[in-house]
């Protein structure tokens, strides 16, 4: 589905991506692992046109992706989840939820004067579904609070769902383990697992390789920008060099 | 008892100005620190073209295309800055304007001011006493409130507060933050050339003193004080601040004490929002979860 | 005059605004490094340090100028710490729209507590006007001189006062990363002080500098702030070395610009240099964080 080409990205002199390539064709989860400063979410930043590469070139569905806006790679369907969550503060949960459906009618200002039974139509559906994910990941309750006041596990966990409501073709989440309590990590692993039966695609960078193992079909690994080893997660676990690009030296 | 009518005249105008700068505050997280630029342009315009001649149904509309065309036109430049350099550039061009407004005599007669400017003419009936004026500016509010509210509540109203509360997730999430910062933009200057009209047809008289940084700053106070990012915060605010600067200008006082009383009146206003900021930030009215639009 | 040497003179002239602009912007771009906002209050800065003056030359103090400057300067400096400890300090992690607000309040009640004192009306330090001098045909008086060696001084000291010294290198490692400073073992309290101070007397001698030149008012803060702006804009935010040079840019183009367009629009050249900036500048969206 992705597929990444010879892509380089530098910071100043040191090189956080560097010639890096990776196809995800026809995979549902992969992970992405690596050290700290590997440049794992900077690939995420260059994927979601957050970042522009030096050089190379990034492919989404057989198209020419790298370079344009972030809102764009969004509507081609790749939505990212970030390393610590990024929520609406001061949106409700539902309202955080309803923000994330694609080319919305009731979002164009004109339309919202002439189609307005379709917006409802289009806002009632949606509602319908956002209750039904929020209720899946035990949100429900927490619906109309504001998403500041959900604490962090669940900051995560609401921007997964936020990410599910885009129907995106592809998720990126970025660690959505990290910092968050087992019972939250369980829902969060149940989820993933359960859209993935329903066809979604996930590319997740993780640090927690009991997480890994459990969910990813192939990973990826990146040491100092360079992807050092790809594999089931098994053989990754034994791979020397990766071994060694954990321990250091 | 007029003092009463020329009261509510005064909050209904200020209350439409307010509600379109909460747009972009409020909603849209825009610093707009020269708000009062667009109540000139919507003033200078109607006023020009009703005394040339022109009905006021007609300058009422060029003066909200006009607020609003120009809007688009400064956003375009401006946008490009976040945050606090959007409300310098702001800041920038309202004083700019009040410029051009004071130099080009030809047009504007400078710092004279545009005397005689007729009362409000719809369908033959002629909008020339306090009553009647309160029930035109109360009808534009009232408007103006429910075109507001109908928008801050509308899945567009939602995408303006994802781009406020965090512009780079509400791209991601596939928001043109940009686009939708224009439209507020637009939106809230084209109300407040809406405002600026109801003035000029109110007082008959405007000079470039009339839309100084005086004038943002108090319609800033009003929405932050009354609550931004709430509907009825800006309104609540206009009546609390309308009635106390406009009581404080019919109190009956020795002229010496006149020229004191403005500056001390502004440095009221400025400790006023200091203090706000410092100790309840979000205003008399808390923004709160709970409503979802439809 | 002939119209070479009348260029010159304007030429001359604009540098001189520029001089002073430049100070406006140094302390402008300074506050923005080490606290990472936009000191909208900082016009006021300059409109008082000139007042200050204005204050110890009048009545009851009755100073002549040069006894009359430490005093007003210490006072500015007073005034721009006094400014952090009230508002900017309680709303140090509060969201930039409150802080910029509160800066905007704090910007009213200074301008207008001028003019409550002194009233709304243009004044001068009522100082005899010195003849100018000539060098080579330009004109320059007494307060002209003082502009350009001031700024001289002025740029010395902050360049030896951040480039040489331990407290400098401190408000440095602060501008690039408040946290990290902190995390550090920087004493974060002491150089956001100093930053202040240096601020607030820079911003200081240049109202000064700029009232000797022409006059005083309480309008002449928020005109500054925006030219002070534009020339932080020019120089690239944050940038002391970038604020120098746009300082001088800006008085050069407001003056050469008045030979083209009505002076009444003078003020007004810094804002469209500005917008041009802007536009050449591509739409970047910020607030991105990176591991």
């Amino acid at each position: 589905m992705i597929e990444i080409r010879n892509v380089t990205k530098a910071f100043g002199g040191t090189r956080a991506v560097s010639d890096c390539s990776i196809s995800l064709e026809g995979l549902t989860i992969t992970g992405l692992i690596g050290p700290n400063g590997s440049g794992k979410t900077t690939l995420f930043n260059l994927i979601t046109g957050l970042l522009k590469p030096d050089s190379g070139e990034i492919r989404f569905l057989g198209k020419r992706i790298d370079g344009r806006l972030p809102h764009e790679m969004a509507r081609l369907g790749l939505i990212r989840t970030f390393q610590l969550s990024r929520v609406f503060p001061r949106m409700t949960v539902l309202e955080n939820m309803l923000l994330a459906p694609q080319g919305q009618t009731g979002e164009r200002l004109l339309s919202l004067w002439f189609r307005l039974p379709r917006i409802r139509n289009e806002e009632s559906d949606n509602r319908e579904r956002a209750f039904e994910l929020l209720d899946l990941l035990g949100l429900m309750r927490l619906h109309d609070q504001f998403a500041e006041n959900l604490s962090y596990g669940q900051q995560k966990l609401l921007e997964l769902g936020r990410a599910l409501m885009a129907k995106p073709r592809m998720i990126l989440l970025d660690e959505p383990t990290a910092g968050i309590n087992p019972t939250l990590i369980r829902t969060m692993i149940e989820m993933i697992l359960k859209m993935r039966d329903r066809g979604q695609v996930f590319f997740i960078i993780e640090h927690n390789m009991d997480v890994v193992i459990e969910v990813c079909e192939k990973v990826f690994v990146l040491d100092h920008g360079e992807k050092i080893a790809e594999g089931r997660p098994e053989e990754i676990q034994r791979d020397p060099r990766v071994i060694e690009a954990y321990l250091g030296c | 008892m007029d003092l009463l009518l020329h009261l509510a005249v005064v909050v209904a105008i200020y209350s439409i100005f307010a509600l379109s700068l909460n747009v972009e505050i409020g909603y849209t997280g825009l610093f707009n620190f020269g708000h009062v630029a667009f109540f000139a342009i919507g003033a200078y315009t109607s006023a020009l073209l009703t005394l040339s001649g022109a009905p006021f149904a007609v300058g009422l509309l060029a003066g909200l295309a006009a607020a609003g065309v120009c809007g688009y036109l400064l956003s375009i430049p401006a946008l490009k800055l976040q945050g606090d350099y959007f409300g310098i550039a702001t800041l920038g061009f309202g004083e700019i304007l009040r410029m051009v407004v004071s130099n080009e005599v030809w047009l504007t007669k400078g710092p004279m001011g545009l005397p005689g400017i007729p009362r409000p003419e719809i369908l033959g009936f002629i909008f020339d006493t306090l009553p009647a004026y309160l029930a035109l500016s109360a009808c534009m509010a009232l408007t103006t409130f429910a075109i507001l509210a109908f928008v801050v509540l509308s899945p567009f109203g939602r995408a303006l507060k994802a781009v406020r509360d965090d512009e780079t997730a509400a791209e991601i999430l596939g928001k043109n933050a940009l686009r939708f910062k224009i439209k507020s933009f637009v939106i809230g200057s084209t109300f407040a050339g809406l405002a600026g009209v109801l003035w000029a047809h109110y007082t008959t008289f405007i000079s470039p003193g009339d839309f100084t940084l005086t004038e943002t700053i108090l319609v800033l106070l009003i929405v932050v004080m009354g609550g931004k990012g709430t509907l009825p915060g800006p309104v609540l605010g206009a009546v609390a601040l309308i009635f106390f600067q406009e009581s404080v200008r019919f109190l009956r006082l020795p002229p010496e004490w006149t020229r004191l009383l403005g500056p001390l009146q502004q440095m009221v206003f400025g400790l006023l929002l200091v203090v706000l900021m410092v100790f309840r930030p979000e205003g008399i009215i808390r923004e709160r979860g709970g409503r979802h639009g439809d | 005059m002939d119209s070479i040497s009348y260029y010159l003179q304007t030429a001359l002239n604009g540098i001189l605004a520029g001089c002073i602009y430049a100070l406006f912007a140094m302390g402008l771009t300074l506050i923005y490094g080490v606290l990472n906002f936009v000191n909208f209050a900082h016009g006021e800065l300059i409109m008082w340090g000139a007042y200050f003056l204005f204050l110890f030359m009048g009545e009851p103090f009755g100073l002549p100028l040069y006894a009359a400057i430490p005093p007003a300067l210490a006072l500015t400096g007073c005034l721009g710490v006094a400014m952090d400890f009230s508002v900017f300090r309680p709303l140090r992690w509060a969201n930039r729209l409150t802080l910029l607000i509160a800066a905007m309040g704090l910007s009213v009640f200074l301008r207008n507590a001028a003019q409550f004192f002194w009233g709304a009306e243009v004044r001068t330090y009522g100082l005899e006007v010195s003849a100018g001098t000539r060098f080579f045909g330009l004109y320059l008086t007494m307060p002209q001189m003082a502009i350009i060696l001031v700024t001289l001084l002025c740029v010395g000291a902050v360049y030896l006062l951040f480039f040489r010294s331990r407290l400098g290198k401190s408000m440095r490692a602060l501008s690039d990363n408040l946290d990290l400073a902190r995390i550090s073992g920087i004493d974060t309290k002491r150089a956001i002080l100093a930053a202040w101070v240096i601020s607030a007397v820079l911003a200081a001698i240049g109202g000064i500098l700029l009232a000797l030149d022409t006059n005083l008012s309480p309008e002449m803060g928020i005109i500054n702030l925006i030219k002070a702006f534009a020339a932080t804009l020019i120089g690239g935010v944050g940038n002391l070395w970038g604020a120098l040079l746009g300082g001088l840019l800006i008085g050069l183009a407001e003056n050469l610009g008045v030979l083209f367009i009505s002076p009444g629009y003078k003020d007004g050249i810094a804002f469209v240099i500005m917008v041009i900036i802007l536009l050449a500048r591509p739409y970047v969206i910020v607030g991105e964080r990176s591991d």
